[in-house]
Order: structure tokens, then sequence, then C-alpha cells
């Protein structure tokens, strides 16, 4: 129970920002970013440097020294909070931006511009609903592209056929407004429920 | 009338908070049960499921946290008791930092506690959390064992028996990542897309609307969208699995389905201030209009 | 110069070996080659693989020294504000120390055996949860606010917007079905008929958002691949800095 009453503290704290800004809100938000900061160390030690690093460099050390470079790049990004050696920590986030970068531009291209490019040309072929669908999003997506090509002045045809593409953004938007606002209030369902019946209820003794 | 108009547009927010609380409190405190009808993309993530053949193993991606957990969590539920029901074989990680790892521990031992009859690291077992994003999920595709060398317990990869001849996504069936940010994205356009592993996305309502493009683009098998698209999932659950009927109806208990309830009024309340802010403003703009021409 | 040129070559090796391999996977990795018969290139971006989960673990942790450094000092000079820099340092400490403690090979970052909650799940659920999940319920208010003072119908894309929101919002919720007018299977294509909002919300999420969220997703991909692709030719070396030395 004490628990309860503890998450129910700490849930009216936040929202007592609802009235206005006040030291217990501003207590519970410095509590929140510490505790979320030691997650992160939590979770980064016990699941992936204890079994990722640790473990197979002290159960097979043959077949795994090549991790204490992996350890030594890790431990090269902290280097940037001592002055006189700060500059070494450009080899390692070198490293690691140059990895991300990497798998990035293969999944950009593979994953999204192709696939997204197929599924906008898709058959047009009589006067049918699938038809009149898949040109409605066919010329959707051109639209679309067209109004982000800003190296050609949005005049004229291009123009126009750029503000089509303005239209369908703004559909996109509007229909992700709305979901958005489900999203929301989804989040505020879970926590008034807690609080009436997580807390408030077991206060009642129902 | 004018002043009127002007106070009223100009009202205190803490009022707007007040009846927004309010509309989500009362179906909370008194339950509607309002009808949910189904949507293709998640009939498409149902049937995905149903598809699959008895004793596969499937991937269970936990890549969402606290902060959307009242989404994500009735979404894990049902997916769980579908694989369960449907006698697959899960295995759960997670890619998110931010209580990944913690949700799919809870996720898992409530589901566990289900289910008596479920063996832990036979029918089902929980890697844990990993670091790197991409990463992971590309060596995944070869050497599943190099990412998870231990489970969520510590427990080493080969004493495994469900992970046992498991090398890579070619020994699952299908792969649901429930996700609150780009995670969800990267199964698709990077899992599916460069390792062709069937990939179901359970989203929250605020990335649904972008994973729409990558339904259709054949990246994604099905999608849950929101706390809508769980309640749809459990209505399919139960219609499908009558003996969860139960489970959906324990007082107290917050389901997808219920929470639609106050979505119902919220969304209402929302519309209402949007159409009532716009006639005030068109009403402002009308006296100051008369105002400049007096 | 000499070591801005050395990290440039070590963000093209790192960069270009995943897509050599997957071009080219069977293809030898010559240097390495000669001493490890099967290192090719794909063992090669696979092992990279393999080090790069361990570096994400350490940049996660990255900003943890930096915080501590600042409110640190803060407490020292016992600058405004310092008592709520105590709070933020005693929670990272003692979420710390339990994630430290759950390192013996009894403990873990779970749940005992018993179903008790070791010290790291307890502070999980019973303080981080709770404040993690009311801060974002926070946004529900915010955003009705907003839908009030803000949302206005200034011109009509914005009225194409509100439309569609409305549409959307409406058609999601049971209230949409119970105000609309049954269509028939001929009109709707689906079997059985529909209700006219859900069944446009339907339309709109399946083409013109899905055409919007397309032509969005085309437009950045390409930004973001020709990005990719200058950062590893060394063409872009903001993320260096604009450090004097080397």
């Amino acid at each position: 129970m004490i628990q309860a009453w503890i998450a129910a503290f700490l849930t009216l704290a936040i929202m007592s920002f609802l009235y206005k800004d006040n030291p217990v809100f501003r207590f519970a938000e410095n509590l929140f970013a510490g505790v979320s900061l030691g997650y992160f160390v939590g979770i980064v030690l016990n699941q992936t440097l204890k079994p990722n690093l640790y473990t197979p460099l002290v159960t097979d050390f043959r077949g795994n020294w090549d991790l204490l470079i992996a350890g030594g790049i890790g431990i090269l990004l902290y280097f940037r909070y001592i002055p006189k050696v700060a500059w070494m920590s450009r080899f390692a986030l070198a490293i690691y931006i140059g990895y991300y970068v990497g798998v990035n531009m293969l999944q950009k291209l593979q994953g999204e511009v192709l696939p997204q490019m197929q599924s906008a040309l898709k058959p047009i072929n009589g006067f049918n609903a699938a038809s009149l669908n898949n040109l409605i999003v066919f010329i959707g997506v051109l639209a679309v592209l067209c109004y982000f090509f800003f190296s050609k002045k949005h005049e004229g045809a291009f123009g126009r056929f750029a503000t089509l593409g303005i239209w369908f953004l703004m559909v996109s938007f509007g229909a992700a407004f709305g979901y958005t606002v489900m999203g929301r209030v989804s989040l505020l369902i879970g926590r008034l429920n807690f609080l009436v019946n997580g807390w408030l209820m077991h206060l009642l003794g129902r | 009338m004018a002043d009127i108009v002007r106070k009223l547009a100009a009202i205190d927010p803490r009022i707007i908070y007040l009846v927004m609380g309010l509309a989500v409190l009362f179906p909370i405190l008194v339950p509607i049960g309002l009808r949910v009808t189904i949507t293709p993309p998640t009939q498409s993530a149902f049937d995905a499921i149903e598809k699959i053949a008895e004793g596969s193993r499937v991937l269970v991606s936990f890549d969402y946290g606290p902060s959307t957990s009242a989404e994500n969590d009735p979404m894990a539920a049902a997916i769980l008791r579908h694989c369960f029901a449907r006698n697959l074989k899960v295995v759960s990680i997670a890619l998110f930092p931010v209580g990944g790892d913690s949700v799919a521990r809870d996720q898992m031992l409530l589901a566990a506690k289900e289910f008596p009859d479920k063996k832990d690291t036979v029918d089902y077992v929980n890697l844990g959390y990993k670091d790197g994003g991409q990463a992971p999920m590309k060596l995944m595709a070869t050497d599943f064992k190099a990412v998870f060398p231990t489970d969520a317990a510590g427990r080493p990869y080969d004493s495994l028996p469900i992970m046992q001849d498991v090398k890579s996504y070619k020994d699952f069936a299908i792969a649901e990542t429930l996700a609150t940010g780009i995670i969800g994205e990267w199964w698709a356009n990077l899992v599916n897309a460069q390792f062709h592993l069937d990939v179901v996305i359970g989203a929250t309502a605020v990335s649904a609307p972008k994973y729409y493009a990558y339904l259709n683009s054949g990246n994604a098998v099905g999608l849950i969208g929101g706390l809508k698209g769980a309640s749809e999932y459990e209505k399919l659950l139960v219609e499908k699995y009558p003996q969860f009927e139960g489970a959906y109806k324990q007082a107290g208990v917050l389901t997808a389905t219920k929470g639609m309830d106050a979505q119902n009024i919220a969304h209402l309340a929302i519309v209402f201030f949007i159409l009532i802010g716009n006639v005030f403003y068109v009403l402002m703009k009308r006296s100051r209009r008369a105002g400049d021409a007096a | 110069m000499m070591k801005r040129r050395i990290a440039l070559i070590l963000t093209f090796i790192a960069g270009s070996l995943g897509l050599f391999a997957f071009f080219f996977p069977g293809v030898p990795l010559f240097p390495v080659w000669p001493f490890v018969a099967t290192a090719n290139f794909k063992s090669a971006s696979d092992r990279l693989d393999t080090w790069m989960v361990i570096v994400a673990g350490f940049a996660l942790t990255l900003g943890v020294v930096n915080v501590v450094q600042t409110h640190g000092r803060k407490i020292m000079r016992q600058e405004k504000g310092w008592m709520y820099s105590v709070a933020l340092l005693g929670g990272l400490f003692s979420m710390s120390a339990a994630g430290i403690y759950g390192l013996q090979p009894t403990e873990g970052i779970g749940k005992y055996t018993d179903g008790t909650s070791t010290p790291f799940d307890w502070i999980f659920g019973n303080i981080f949860f709770p404040l993690q999940a009311t801060m974002f319920a926070l946004l529900a208010f915010f955003m009705a606010s907003a839908a009030y003072r803000a949302f206005r119908i200034r011109s009509f894309q914005a009225t194409l917007l509100l439309a569609a929101a409305v549409i959307v919002m409406l058609g999601r919720i049971p209230f949409g079905e119970m105000i609309s007018p049954h269509l028939s299977e001929s009109i709707t294509g689906t079997p059985g008929g529909a209700y006219l909002l859900p069944w446009l919300t339907n339309w709109i999420m399946d083409k013109p958002n899905s055409a919007g969220q397309s032509g969005i997703i085309i437009g950045a991909a390409l930004g973001a691949a020709a990005l990719s692709l200058r950062v590893i030719l060394g063409l872009e070396t903001s993320y260096l800095g604009q450090g004097k030395e080397g």
C-alpha cells in the first residue's frame, strides 16, 4: 500500500503544475530527471556491459579479445570531460557517427525510398474504385514531392501542383492531429485510472 | 456581447484543464460500455498471427516505456494472450532504453501468471534489453547469440531450450514490435526491408498515421494503432477465444475497450473546444471589423 | 590537421564497411585475410555490429558525467534552486546504486523468484513509472488548451486540416458511428456496408494520409541518405566540432 501512496503522491505532484508552477512539482521533476539517468546506468551495466563485454572476456578471452577495442572506444567517449585529452574522444565519436550514418544510408534508400515509390506506383486500369484510389495516392505522392522540391520556383503549373501537395499534407497533418489527440488522452486515461482504481479505491477499502 | 465573447475567448486555461479532466474521469467512474468496430489494419495484424503454424517462434519486441504504457500495455497483453492461445513460442526482447527492459519483464510476468501451463525457457523467454538500436537489429539477422549471450535473468543462451537452433530472424515466423517512436520504423524499414521478416507494428496513436505508409508499402503486415487499435484487437481476441472474456471484464483493470469510453467523451470535448474557439474567433473578427468601420 | 584526418578516415571505414558488406559480402578483407581465412566484409561488418552494441551502451550514459558536474557545482555554490539539484542527484545515485547492486548473480534488476521486487525494480515501478507516465499525461491538458486557443480557421488550408482532424477524431470513437448514416456495400466496397464517419476515416488514413506520409518519407529519406554519404566521404564534418587542434 505504501507503494500506491508514493506513486499517487508523485502523480499528483506532477499534476499540480496544471494549477501553477510550485516547489513540489519542481522536486518531482528533478527527481524524475535523476532517476531516468540512473535507470540508464542500471540497464547498461546489467543488460549490455556485463553479458556482452565482461562475461565473454572472462569466459573466453582468446575468442573475444577484440571486444577490448570496443570497450576502449566506449571509454574514449568519456575523454571529452578531461580537457587535456578531450581531442581523443573525437576518434570514438567518428567511429560511432560513421557506423550509424552508414547503416542509415542503406536503410533509408532500401527500406524507405524504394518501397514507398513502389507502393505509389499501382495499376490504374479502368474506371473503378481501386484505380481511382491508386490515382489519388500517385498524384498525392507526386504533389508532395513537388512541394518539397525547392530548387525550382513554385509558380505556374508547377506551383499549382505544389499547392495540391500542401493540401495532401494538410489532410495528413489533420489526421495526425486527430490521432495525437487520441494518443495523449490515452496517457491521461492511464494515470487517472491509477488514481481512481489503483489508489482511491484501495483507500476506500474497495 | 463583444465583451463576453472576448472574456470567453481568453478564458483561464485551468478551466479547460478541469473540463478535460472531468471528461476523462467520468467514464472511469461510470463505465459506459460502447461498441468497438474493427478496422482493416488491426484485422490484418490479427490475421497475421492466426496464420502462423502452432509451435512456431515469434519475436515480440518491447520498444516502449512508461511514457506510452497506457496505449502499449493493452496491446502487449492482447498479443501475448493471442500467441499463448495459439501455442506459439514467444521470445521477447527490448530495444527502447527508457523503460523497455522493465515493461518487458512486467508484461511477460503477467502473461506467465495467466498461463501457468507454459514453461519459462521452453515456451517463452525474455532475453532482455540491448543497447545500440540498429546495431543489434542488424546483428540478429546473422547471429542471435552474439546479441543476447544471456537472457534477462542472466541464464546462458545455450541453456535455453527455446533458443536451440535459433541463429537468426529466419528461425522466427514473425516479429511484433510494440513501439513508441522510431524503433517501430526500423523494424519496418530495416528488418523487413533487408531481412524479409514479417512485422506487425503496435504503434502509439501519435506515430500510427506514419505507419499507414509502411503498411501500404508492405513493410508491415499489420498495424495496431493506439488505444483504439488495442480495443479492436481485444474484441477480435474475445470473439475468437471466448475464454478471455473474463479477463477483459475484471473490475478495476483498465483495458483498451474500457479506455475507449473515456476516449469517446474526451474526443467530443476537444472537438467542442475547437469549434467553440473558432466561433469566438469569427465573432471577435466581425466585431473588430464593425468597430474599424465605425 | 592530422588528428582531424584520422577521425575522417575512421568515419569512412566505420561507415563504408556496412555498405561494402551489403554489396560484396564474400569479398576477403585483405589486410586481415592472410591471418584469418574467414575474414570478409560480411564477417567484419558483423563484428563491428557487436562492438557498436557495447559502444552504444557507453554512449547512453555519457550525459551522466555532465549532469553530475553541473548539478554538483550548483549544490557546492548553493546557487538558486540548489535544493532541486539535491533531489536530482539523489535520484540518480540511488537508482544507479540499485543498478550496480543488481550486478550480483543473486540479485538482478527485475523481480526475485518469489515475485518481490529488487531495489531497481521497486524504484522503477513506484517512482520512475508514475513520474514519466504523468509527465506525458499532462500533454492531454495542454493539447485541449491549444485546441481551444490556437486552432483557428485562418485559410483554406487550415480549414482542410481542421476538417480532417474532426473527421478522424469522430470517426475513431463509437460516437462517430452513432451519428453517421449507414452506407451500402456498393458505395463503400465493404461487405455489409459501413457507417459514414468510420469509413471516411479509414479512407482518409489509407489514401490521402498515406500519400502525404509517403511523400514526406521519400523526401526525408533522400535528404538523410545524401547527408549520410557526405559524412562518410568527409564532406560534412560539423559533428567533429570546431577544435583548432588537429
